[in-house]
Order: structure tokens, then sequence, then C-alpha cells
């Protein structure tokens, strides 16, 4: 019973300029407790990486998190990374923000984006 | 702990008259700033609530690239309200380029700049080779699409047509979208913030 006051998860956010991923896990990582991504409660692909969207999936994902019984959450926030963009996309800070929001004890705040310690050579830059 | 890399200029903006402005970032964003004015290195480390401490670089951000302290910590105000960084250098061939670039950017006696911050409801500030926004998602997005087009080299009536076509957009359907996801939980934190930022620049514009 007092292993079950505290038990944390992991919220795994992986934020792009193209959609946002939440995936919470047991701390592990091998247990897949709740998954959400843009595409499940929006209409329109260019809003699936809005920070709108990853709040509503952050809302739907803190319901289920709750009923499994946990009671907070590490957070790893990742970009693309490696060649790509370096920092997580605008779905990032309002996921955490809005898991807070919903009840959900925040722990440990950790950026994972993998950073290539010199990969292979960066496409040519064509954005801004 | 992150580190934030700011220009040497911005450094004494960022400190303030007597460490004032950084005091200021530090009680409201709840971090602690290690600041090396030699490399101009800016080290934040959250002491308090971690959430509001993600802000934190942010603001760092945007004092280095060019914002005022007080329009820095607007970010602070909302928990959409996000800072985006269009990195001019990118799209310049050459020094004589990226003057051309800037100098469309801005317009004649800052009119384009004016006019962006106007339609779109966000701050925007351009420094060196960098166009920073500060705004809701929306508004930010909005300055980005024009930038975009500019640097593109489309004519200023195309992006300023731009600019007020999602100007209506966001009047007319953004109300009721902005209200959904914090509905629930938060009474109206958005609509505020939708009025506030059209008073910010139409205020804006009455003194320019």
């Amino acid at each position: 019973m007092s292993q079950e006051a505290d038990r944390w998860g992991i919220a795994h956010v992986y934020a792009s300029f193209n959609n946002t991923l939440i995936t919470v896990t047991d701390q592990t990582g091998a247990e897949t407790i709740a998954k959400s991504s843009g595409g499940s409660v929006v209409n329109q692909n260019r809003d699936e990486a809005s920070p709108y969207a990853a709040m509503q999936m952050a809302e739907g994902v803190a319901e289920q998190v709750q009923a499994a019984g946990l009671s907070g959450l590490h957070v790893r926030v990742r970009g693309p990374g490696g060649n790509e963009q370096q920092n997580p996309g605008p779905g990032a800070q309002a996921t955490i923000r809005a898991l807070a929001r919903a009840g959900i004890e925040i722990g440990r705040i950790e950026d994972v984006t993998p950073i290539p310690h010199d990969g292979t050579r960066a496409p040519k830059s064509a954005g801004f | 702990m992150q580190h934030v890399r700011i220009p040497q200029d911005r450094l004494g903006v960022l400190i303030g008259e007597g460490g004032e402005t950084m005091r200021e970032i530090e009680r409201e964003a709840e971090v602690r700033l290690d600041i090396d004015s030699e490399t101009g290195s800016v080290g934040v480390e959250s002491v308090g609530d971690p959430i509001t401490a993600l802000k934190g670089p942010d603001i760092v951000r945007a004092i280095g690239r060019g914002f005022s302290p007080d329009a820095a910590l607007t970010l602070l105000e909302d928990d959409m309200t996000m800072f985006d960084l269009i990195d001019i250098d990118a799209a310049t061939r050459n020094d004589k380029d990226m003057r051309r670039k800037k100098g469309r950017l801005i317009g004649e006696d800052g009119r384009t700049r004016e006019l962006m911050e106007e339609l779109s409801g966000a701050s925007v500030v351009i420094y060196g080779s960098t166009l920073g926004a500060i705004g809701g998602p929306q508004e930010v997005e909005a300055v980005r699409g024009a930038t975009e087009m500019l640097l593109e080299g489309a004519p200023h009536g195309a992006a300023y047509s731009f600019l007020e076509r999602k100007h209506n957009e966001m009047k007319s359907q953004g109300m009721e979208y902005h209200r959904f996801p914090g509905s629930r939980s938060q009474p109206e934190p958005e609509p505020e913030i939708e009025v506030e930022s059209e008073s910010r620049s139409r205020s804006r514009s009455g003194s320019g």
C-alpha cells in the first residue's frame, strides 16, 4: 500500500515543428501507460504541433495517468535533434503546463534531445 | 541548469541598474541567473517552481536579441505567450544582402515592423541578424509568415495583406479556439490576453 502512494512515471514528450507526441511510461520506460499525439485531437495536419493541441492531449493523458494511479511524472522533453532542430517545438511547454494544471505533480524536467557528437554532415540549411 | 549566450552589449540591459533587472527576472521567473560578463554566457537555474522556470531561458534570450526587459517579461503573463526567433542570416548571401533584407523587414521609418506588431499583436524586434517576436502562438505564426514572405522577396503589399488576413482570422475565430483548452481548469486567462495585446499595439501606434 505504501508503495501505491507515490508511484511515479515518466512522460516522454517529443515536440517537433510538425507534431507533438506524448508517451507516459513507468519509471523503467518499458511499460506504456498512456500515449497521445497531435492527430488524435485536431483535424488539420498543420495544427498537430500547436500548443492548443498539446494542451488537449495533455489533459487526456492526465486523466489516464490518474486512472492508472500515478501521483507524479518526470518529464523528458525532446526536439527532433540530430541534424535537425535542436530545441523542442511549441508543444513542449504547453504539455508540461497542462499536465501540471491537471493536478499531476511534475518532478524533474530533462531535455533529452539527441545531440550529435559529430555525426553525419548536416544538410544545407534551407529554413530560417 | 541551462546556458544562454547573449551579446556583450545586451549584458548591461540584462543586469540593469545595480542589478535591478536581473533581480526582477530572478523573482518573477523563479530562477537564478549566473552571468559571466567575460563571455556573455548566462546560466539559468530553476530555484522555485520548475514550470515557471521553463520560460527563464527564453526571457534571457529575448533580452539578448534586443527586447526590452519589460517586453521580455510579458512572456510570463500567459501560459501561451511564446518567443520566436527568425534568423535573417540564413536567408542572406552576404553583408550587402543582409542590409537590404533587414531594411525590407524594418521598412521606411520602421513602418513595416510597426505594421507587423499592430496587425499581429505580437511585439517584434529586429536586432543584429535576427528578428524576434513575442506573442501568442497565432500572433507569432503570423509574424513568421510575413517575415518569410519578405525575405523571399515578396512585395510589401503582399505581406501586408497576408497580415491583414491573419488579423481578421484571429479576431473572428480566434476567440472560441482560444477559450477551449483552458476553459475547464482555469476560467478565462486567454480572452484577457487577447484584449491586452490589442491595447498594447494600439497604444504603441498612438504614440508613434
